[in-house]
């Protein structure tokens, strides 16, 4: 009996943690937006942008933003290690996509990579953040062109919202992390991977 | 090799005692890894027991190597190297590709170990110079490192015998241990 209210209680209050996953093709700056949410959101440094170098595998970012837990998975995006992506769909809250807004050459690979994301059924109802990075270079182009450029067709019943972002300068960080929490504390998604989570645990108590 | 680790290293880990483990099945290029990497002695010790561990002392930071795999009547031993560990460099015979479901499985095992569960992983598909090594993407397929979801992990393409990829492998691990990975 203590077990069930146990259980009931730690549903009911336990702080959710939130994984949102950083998508987007090589050279974006998915690794730039996540080492600079560590530092406006932590107590870590965070690596300077100019050690950064391209990633071949997983990297996580922990932060906390008002009493709300959330964890980045931040993925390489080199187009031999994207087919490793879809493998972290189904724990997913929430998806950043990043585009370097900087170069018009690399749209059509990123708007086919993201199709190709939002295409996945183990992404069903998650939370988009398209973001047009790299705001602090001067040829980089607004979040609406980005957004009139990509015209994508499949995101009618999807929350999702573009916005401008420098991970460089931390632009755009502060609404991009309040944009998420807000709508992932009130997504279908997020209700139906915590009654899974609660079967799970319940199921292994 | 030894003057470029100095750099990335030394003031990695403060005072602290610290320990890297450098894993894999036999045969993989571990301990040329570590003769490359010319930090120092490799000091093999040979107990009674009956596993072997090879250790590299570079100032604070203890690097041992053993092989996974075989008689699991040691495996208990093993724990006695697990405390302190801040990283695991996992090393694959990328052209074995019979033995990639056993290195896989002994993988996960050891991941799977409570006093190992702060650690980053550093993953060297290695022998890439040898004839049908497969690549780094397909390397990740097969030890499916999707499933590594609580800590970080990279994976780089290395030729022990060449020096190549090393660099770059520990200048990850180097950075990521200084940024304070989750």
């Amino acid at each position: 009996m203590f077990s069930l209210f146990y259980g009931l209680w730690k549903y009911l209050y336990s702080k959710t943690e939130f994984h949102v996953l950083i998508l987007g093709i090589d050279k974006a700056g998915k690794t730039t937006l996540l080492e600079k949410l560590k530092s406006q959101y932590s107590n870590l440094e965070g690596l300077p942008p100019d050690r950064i170098v391209p990633t071949v595998g997983l990297n996580i970012g922990r932060i906390e933003v008002s009493n709300t837990k959330l964890v980045f998975w931040d993925l390489g995006g080199q187009p031999g290690l994207r087919s490793i992506w879809e493998k972290y769909y189904e724990e997913a809250h929430a998806v950043i996509y990043v585009i370097d807004a900087a170069s018009p050459s690399r749209f059509e690979d990123s708007k086919s990579a993201l199709e190709k994301v939002l295409r996945h059924e183990d992404l069903q109802g998650a939370p988009l953040l398209i973001i047009a990075n790299k705001q602090d270079l001067s040829e980089a182009v607004s979040a609406e062109e980005l957004a009139r450029y990509l015209d994508l067709k499949k995101l009618d019943e999807r929350v999702y919202m573009f916005e401008a972002v420098s991970a460089y300068d931390g632009m755009g960080i502060k609404e991009s992390v309040n944009w998420l929490v807000e709508v992932m504390e009130r997504s279908k998604r997020t209700e139906s991977l915590r009654v899974r989570a609660g079967y799970s645990s319940s199921a292994s108590a | 090799m030894g003057i470029i680790f100095t750099r990335m290293f030394s003031s990695l880990f403060g005072n602290r005692e610290a320990r890297i483990l450098v894993l894999g099945l036999d045969n993989a290029g571990k301990t040329t890894i570590l003769y490359r990497l010319q930090m120092g002695e490799v000091v093999s010790t040979i107990p009674t027991i009956g596993f072997n561990v090879e250790t590299v002392q570079y100032n604070n930071i203890k690097f041992q190597v053993w092989d996974l795999g075989g008689q699991t009547s040691i495996r208990p031993y093993w724990r006695c190297y697990f405390p302190n560990t801040q990283a695991i460099i996992y090393v694959v015979d990328s052209s074995d590709t019979d033995r990639l479901v056993i290195a896989k499985e002994e993988f996960h095992a050891i991941l799977e170990e409570e006093e190992l569960k702060g650690a980053v992983v550093l993953i060297f598909a290695n022998k890439q110079d040898l004839p049908g090594a497969l690549d780094d993407a397909a390397v990740t397929e097969a030890l499916e490192l999707h499933k590594i979801k609580n800590r970080q992990w990279a994976i780089f393409k290395t030729s022990a015998i060449k020096g190549e990829g090393l660099f770059e492998g520990l200048d990850w691990l180097s950075n990521t241990l200084k940024s304070g990975s989750g």
